[in-house]
């Protein structure tokens, strides 16, 4: 899972890693989603000890803030 | 060579405590502010995106910037979230009931 | 405005804020002119230039602290990863961007505990 901004070019890239590699993943655009999404998302932001920051990637039971290539396939291998 | 001159700005009684008022001074858009007994003249440009800090909230020596927040010490003009930025603040004196500005010659 | 001429114009007014801070408009070219689309658009849309990488909230104590350029709110965590978050801006002695790595708010604040920042 992945919550994403559409105006961030980040969230592209992160985005675009998923799908060169054929790896399937939802997404959703924070600031396309309705009120209690985005109020949900904040909450999840919140409880990991992050701002309101994008992109935030859900790889099974870890989270990385943060277009970073090294660490999504570091945490798909495993 | 920048020559310095003391330009006239408004009548001491055209000011009530408290208040702002926004002025055109040798081509300077300038906020002048009373505040109890004491007169501050600053740039009415916000450093952030130049809005014009006359309109803000004053609180103790703080004036808050209408549009985003950014909050600037009258006294020295300096922005308190980062010291490096500040508005340009001018000296003033007061004679005869009016108050008169210190400008620069050099008019940017 | 059209959005060309307001683009250029948060540039001027964005730089003239950055420069006393130590920051500079990256180098990447290509980011910078899509991040500045970005923030007319936000601005046409909601009245500000917002980070075009932060969520607005509603709560407008919040949402000022992600005005571009922002920053001075969050400048121990900027300075830590020599950009900030969105990478409009990066540190005045980078020249690639790409050496750079967002660190999220809970990795600086666990750098912070461990004293390497
Ligand atoms: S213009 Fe003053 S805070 Fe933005």
């Amino acid at each position: 899972m992945m919550y994403t901004l559409s105006t961030c070019p980040w969230c592209k890239k992160s985005k675009n890693f998923f799908t060169e590699r054929n790896i399937p993943f939802e997404f959703i655009d924070y600031d396309k989603a309705s009120k209690e999404e985005q109020q949900k998302i904040r909450e999840v932001c919140s409880a990991h000890g992050e701002s309101i920051a994008f992109p935030f990637v859900i790889i099974g039971d870890d989270v990385v803030v943060g277009y970073n290539p090294q660490k999504y396939m570091k945490l798909l291998e495993s | 060579m920048s020559e310095v001159t003391w330009v006239y700005a408004l009548k001491e009684t055209e000011l009530a405590d408290g208040e702002k008022k926004a002025l055109l001074i040798s081509g300077q858009k300038i906020a002048l502010i009373k505040k109890g007994n004491e007169l501050f003249a600053i740039s009415n440009k916000c450093v952030h995106m130049e809005c014009p800090l006359s309109k803000g909230e004053l609180e103790n020596y703080v004036i808050k910037c209408p549009c985003h927040d950014w909050r600037f010490d009258i006294r020295s003009g300096e922005f308190l979230d980062a010291k490096e930025l500040k508005v340009p603040v001018y000296e003033l004196k007061v004679s005869d009931g009016n108050i008169y500005l210190k400008m620069e010659g050099e008019n940017k | 405005m059209d959005a060309e001429k307001r683009k250029q114009k948060l540039r001027e007014m964005f730089q003239r804020v950055v420069d006393p801070l130590g920051y500079k408009f990256s180098p990447d070219e290509e980011i910078v002119d899509f991040l500045l689309e970005q923030e007319v658009m936000l601005e046409k849309e909601h009245g500000h230039p917002f980070c075009p990488c932060q969520g607005l909230t509603g709560d407008r104590e919040l949402d000022m602290k992600i005005v571009c350029p922002c920053i001075p709110f969050h400048r121990a965590h900027f300075d830590a990863m020599k950009r900030c978050w969105c990478g409009l801006y990066v540190h005045k002695d980078v020249e690639d961007p790409y050496s750079l790595v967002q660190i999220s708010r809970s990795e600086f604040e666990q750098m912070q505990k461990e004293g390497k920042v």
